[in-house]
């Protein structure tokens, strides 16, 4: 025998928050990377020392006059002193006059 | 980079490329260019890791920098409101909607209905549409509306509000960094609750503080899960930010047991914390793991301090402690037994004692400390760079022996000590902080004005 369910029906709200940011496009990319400068930034993690190095070699073979901002030049991004080395971040990108950034490493 | 208007590329490994995309998402620039990094880095050979970045990284990253991106369409959908209706059903139907929207945690939730809701605003004199603050990286606002929702999907009663409300404050604190909560160690974030409302809402101090089953210090540790899943955006379903690459269940709240630290003549938690004996205080911090239980017997502190070193010191902290050196940043917690911490105050020692014996007397090699570091992926981390720069002090490189001895914790005043669990045993247990992730960090529990009258009401209903 069936027994007829009589269950309550409930009205419920959405659990997440509004997102509290600003969609937009990426900026533009660099065409030719050529003689144009390169800044890299690192989280000191997941070999980095060791890949990085061969992206310059790489990439120096590929476009003459391509330079490279090192990662030593930033600091670790993702260490103790993070907060205050993302925020003078604009600053060195501006200085050293860095036409691209590769970024470096989600892993 | 992309807010300076250079462009970048950002190299991310093939098991990390959703929470990429949710991060991304969350910085506003859902297209950014990613160029992705194959496998796992820390598994392969030299030869290995050489042909992967010049055949397959090389080609992505100079892709991601020069050419144009395929957009999506930047126009966001578009969203309920907080009192819109979203879904009406049974039980079961609104379970089976709340999983397959990755809105719950696996288990029931309670249906945060409007009548539910608007209960819990009667504990607090905030308005419901107050923004507490926005959670990275999904970057959503936290509201005191959506702390009241997912404090009824918790199971939590309307009169726990206060303490939600304290608890959401802290993760949106940015030195909290709740954006790291999904990394892959799969820290656990962890309420310590101090004062008086302990016993006013039936916290558990005692035995069985850490399991699960007392209402309120369940229901409050679930209340912090949820959030974290719903409003910060670590889900760990196909769109989730959460990459605990084992991780851990949520964290039951630790209620310090007040009365046995008083008859110790110690003083309570939330002054360690910087607050008056007496205020209602939550403490949250990470863990990121947890220590075998220490039984120590002896009628002399210091037999009790030599076992806790050894069993919640070198081989709970011993390990983590070198992730703790790479940030310059630690802070372990120890649950001592009431019985264990009489022991220790029949001998004269305060908590900050026992904190200084462990900063003392627990070592490890530093090339041992290097070589978990590195496992762990730290590749670019030495000890003697670190106090080279002042972030670790001159007791971590007394010498160029890499097998020299160096201290498990760096700061007495970064340990905390809770009182609490089995009065009727001599267990003690350490909880392992993920270091500048999750740091303790604390807030005083605000009360409504007719706090104990709303509580009295409150208990004629139950």
């Amino acid at each position: 025998m069936t027994i007829p369910l009589n269950e309550p029906t409930y009205d419920v709200v959405w659990p997440l928050g509004k997102p509290a940011y600003a969609t937009r496009a990426p900026v533009a990319r660099v065409a030719d990377l050529s003689n144009k400068v390169i800044g890299e930034t690192w989280d000191y993690l997941f070999r980095g020392e060791e890949w990085f190095p061969i992206l310059r070699e790489e990439l120096t073979k590929r476009y003459p006059g391509i330079t490279f901002v090192t990662y030593d030049t930033f600091g670790n991004l993702h260490g103790p002193n993070q907060r205050e080395l993302v925020a003078r971040l604009p600053a060195l990108l501006k200085e050293h006059k860095v036409d691209a950034v590769i970024s470096a490493i989600g892993a | 980079m992309e807010r300076c208007g250079i462009p970048s590329v950002s190299v991310i490994s093939t098991g990390f490329l959703k929470q990429a995309a949710v991060i991304a998402k969350g910085l506003g620039v859902p297209d950014m260019a990613i160029a992705e990094f194959p496998g796992v880095p820390m598994t392969q050979s030299k030869g290995e890791l050489r042909r992967q970045v010049i055949e397959l990284l090389l080609p992505r990253i100079i892709a991601g920098l020069s050419k144009p991106l395929a957009l999506s369409a930047l126009q966001e959908a578009v969203l309920p409101q907080p009192r819109d209706i979203v879904f009406s059903g049974t039980l079961d139907e609104i379970n089976d909607y709340f999983h397959e929207q990755n809105w719950s945690d696996g288990m029931p939730v309670v249906p945060p209905t409007l009548n539910r809701i608007e209960k819990f605003f009667r504990f607090t004199e905030r308005d419901p549409s107050e923004v507490i603050g926005v959670c990275p990286p999904a970057n959503r606002a936290a509201t005191v509306w959506n702390v009241a929702v997912n404090g009824v999907m918790a199971g939590c009663r309307p009169e726990y509000m206060p303490i939600l409300l304290a608890v959401t404050e802290v993760i949106c604190t940015p030195e909290y960094k709740i954006e790291d909560a999904g990394s892959t160690p799969g820290w656990e974030s962890l309420i310590t609750l101090s004062g008086p409302i302990i016993k006013q809402l039936g916290f558990n101090a005692g035995q069985g503080v850490m399991r699960v089953g007392r209402q309120p210090n369940t229901s409050v540790g679930r209340f912090l899960r949820l959030l974290i899943r719903n409003v910060a955006g670590f889900t760990h379903g196909p769109e989730g930010a959460d990459k605990g690459s084992i991780g851990q269940s949520f964290l039951v709240v630790l209620a310090e047991n007040e009365d046995a630290v008083a008859e110790l003549g110690w003083q309570p938690y939330s002054v360690d914390r910087g607050f008056k004996a007496g205020d209602n205080v939550v403490t949250v911090q990470s863990v990121v793991a947890i220590s075998s239980p220490a039984y120590s017997q002896s009628e002399r502190a210091e037999e009790h301090a030599a076992l806790l070193a050894d069993v919640i010191g070198e081989r709970a902290c011993g390990y983590w402690t070198a992730i703790g050196m790479c940030y310059a940043n630690w802070h372990p917690l120890i649950i001592l037994g009431p019985s264990i911490a009489a022991v220790f105050a029949k001998d004269g020692w305060s908590k900050a004692d026992i904190s200084r014996y462990f900063c003392e007397h627990v070592k490890i090699k530093a090339s041992t400390a290097e070589r978990y570091a590195y496992g762990a992926g730290l590749t670019g981390f030495r000890i003697n760079n670190a106090v080279n720069e002042g972030l670790l002090p001159q007791t971590y490189h007394e010498s160029d022996d890499p097998d020299r001895l160096v201290p498990v914790f760096q700061k007495p005043e970064w340990m905390s000590i809770v009182v609490a669990g089995d009065a009727g045993r001599n267990q003690s247990r350490g909880y392992v902080c993920n270091h500048v992730q999750g740091v303790p960090t604390s807030r005083k529990v605000v009360l409504p004005k007719n706090w104990d009258a709303l509580l009295a009401v409150s208990r004629r209903k139950k």
